[in-house]
């Protein structure tokens, strides 16, 4: 008797995994119209693209673009939608999005080969690549000085399988969350914490001292971000894609550029005219 | 294999378990889970007999010292604990022993110190309650045979609770095991950062799941086993009361 007991525990263990087939397979489109609630994933700490401000609200360059994204759902819909953030961090935004917890992840994802295996991606909203961020005056000038060093990076990003693959002589420190990660490069427990360039110049002007920070070295990756949302899903897809698209072509995107990274912004980022042109030619015409 | 996942289709592909670099992964996992569970279980032990039995001993001040260690350390959750260690406490400590720690994995012994400390004031009250739990006498007779109570409880009262305190103990050690886990949020590659990693990587979510809590299962499963031996073996009749062997 025991032990089909143990046995019957282990089934009842992979099937609550599992969570059986017990909803009706629907489109994400049928779900938000039925619900009437479109859920976006956020984070708490990563400005200047998605954070909580001083004031208490959420902002953020990714967020703006994701409240663009709810305007064309109503639009497309023909109702009020309401829109739900949900915190999400690398490791739960792709099962948060497969369990249907969360619509579309508009934080700071990269779109990689990989990554389409289990999501879809939106065009690509950004562009960037990873950097070290080191204490000013370190030896570290770039990822070429960081054999046998201590680098913090944070788990499931694409930048720790960069490092983990092209730069093996690092010893790799990994954290779950940014804010662990780069406490232990303060304390001097880290020679250097790698991420992608923005969002290290975003940590470096959110710190007491900025000037004691540097970002660091040439970009070890190419980090296009794209909006991350559930596989095989086109009329929800076409819909995120044009509201990008209409914001792109319209200037909306452009002044919301400029109002994160603007040089008047905390996180001066001049964007390069390659990528101004690679933007515009996503658009495709009406 | 395709599965409905919650109106998603889902599809299993568990050989993300076995292909590399994953395998290598999982079982430096393991490894990493079980040093770290057996050096902090040692000391935790170790803690929990100095500290248990002097919860029990007729000196008012000693008594005292146990007490506030064991209320201070288990009365606040071991995640943070996990930050004090890695965070607070090596920052006390003189720059030359600092840079030390830190080029020898200093966090694994953060999270050791955490956990051996947090674990050694619940297995001190485990014990305490072995100690409380034997005659009064036996300790009087100890000491009028000429004993110091230093030696009764060496030579004794130890002996004796811990031939009787081993089931509670084997809880304890379980919840050590799995409380390692948690050392993943001061970046140490033990077990379930090796799944959560899997999973990063591939977004099989459930596969790396299911093996972290069958992995778990199995090491708890042959811990529970080894002690279940020793409770048999070294029982001492007449003081545990049973009717029969416990079902395992």
């Amino acid at each position: 008797m025991k032990r089909y007991g143990i046995i019957f525990l282990l089934v009842m263990l992979v099937l609550s995994f599992t969570g059986i087939a017990a909803a009706q397979a629907q489109s994400t489109m049928e779900k938000i119209k039925n619900s009437g609630v479109f859920t976006i994933g956020v984070r708490p700490a990563s400005p200047p693209f998605s954070f909580i401000n001083k004031q208490n609200e959420r902002g953020g360059f990714s967020n703006e673009l994701g409240m663009l994204v709810h305007k064309g759902l109503e639009k497309k819909l023909g109702k009020t939608i309401k829109l739900e953030m949900k915190e999400t961090t690398p490791a739960t935004r792709i099962p948060l999005l497969t369990s249907m917890a969360v619509d579309l992840v508009t934080e700071t994802m990269t779109d990689t080969r990989a990554r389409r295996d289990s999501v879809d991606f939106s065009i690509t909203y950004f562009v960037t690549g990873a950097q070290l961020i080191v204490k000013k005056g370190s030896p570290i000038k770039g990822a070429q000085d960081i054999a046998g060093k201590r680098i913090g990076t944070q788990q499931g990003s694409t930048n720790e399988r960069v490092l983990r693959e092209k730069y093996s002589k690092a010893e790799l420190v990994t954290f779950p969350d940014q804010a662990a990660a780069f406490m232990a490069l303060q304390q001097g427990k880290l020679d250097a914490y790698c991420n992608d360039g923005i969002q290290l110049w975003g940590l470096k002007y959110k710190t007491p001292n900025p000037d004691q920070w540097e970002v660091v070295g040439n970009y070890i990756s190419y980090e296009p971000y794209g909006m991350a949302m559930r596989k095989n899903d086109s009329d929800f897809r076409a819909v995120v894609n044009n509201a990008l698209m209409e914001a792109i072509e319209g200037g909306v995107y452009f002044n919301l550029y400029d109002k994160w990274f603007g040089p008047k912004s905390d996180v001066p980022y001049p964007m390069a005219q390659s990528t101004k042109d690679f933007l515009l030619l996503q658009v495709v015409p009406k | 294999m395709i599965f409905g996942f919650l109106g998603m289709t889902y599809e299993f592909r568990w050989s993300v378990l076995w292909i590399q670099p994953h395998l290598t992964w999982l079982a430096d996992g393991i490894l990493t889970t079980l040093r770290l569970a057996a050096i902090s279980w040692a000391i935790a032990v170790l803690l929990g007999i100095i500290f248990g039995a002097m919860r029990t001993v007729p000196f008012r001040p000693v008594r005292s010292i146990a007490t506030a260690y064991v209320e201070f350390f288990r009365n606040v959750p071991l995640l943070v604990w996990l930050f004090f260690w890695y965070f607070g406490a090596p920052e006390a400590f003189p720059e030359v022993i600092r840079q030390w720690f830190i080029h020898h994995g200093i966090e694994f012994w953060s999270a050791v110190a955490a956990i051996s400390v947090y674990h050694g004031a619940r297995f001190a009250e485990v014990i305490r309650a072995g100690i409380q739990s034997i005659p009064k006498t036996q300790l009087e007779a100890g000491i009028s045979s000429g004993l110091s109570v230093a030696q009764t409880y060496r030579l004794i009262i130890i002996p004796i609770a811990l031939r009787l305190i081993v089931p509670p103990a084997t809880n304890e050690s379980l919840n050590l095991l799995k409380n390692t886990s948690l050392a993943m949020t001061i970046g140490v590659a033990e077990l379930t950062f090796s799944t959560r990693q899997i999973e990063t990587y591939t977004a099989k979510a459930v596969e790396a799941l299911t093996a972290a809590a069958l992995l778990y299962l199995v090491i708890c499963l042959s811990i529970s086993t080894v002690m279940n031996r020793l409770e048999s073996k070294f029982a001492i009749p007449g003081l545990i009361a049973r009717g029969a062997r416990a079902e395992h």
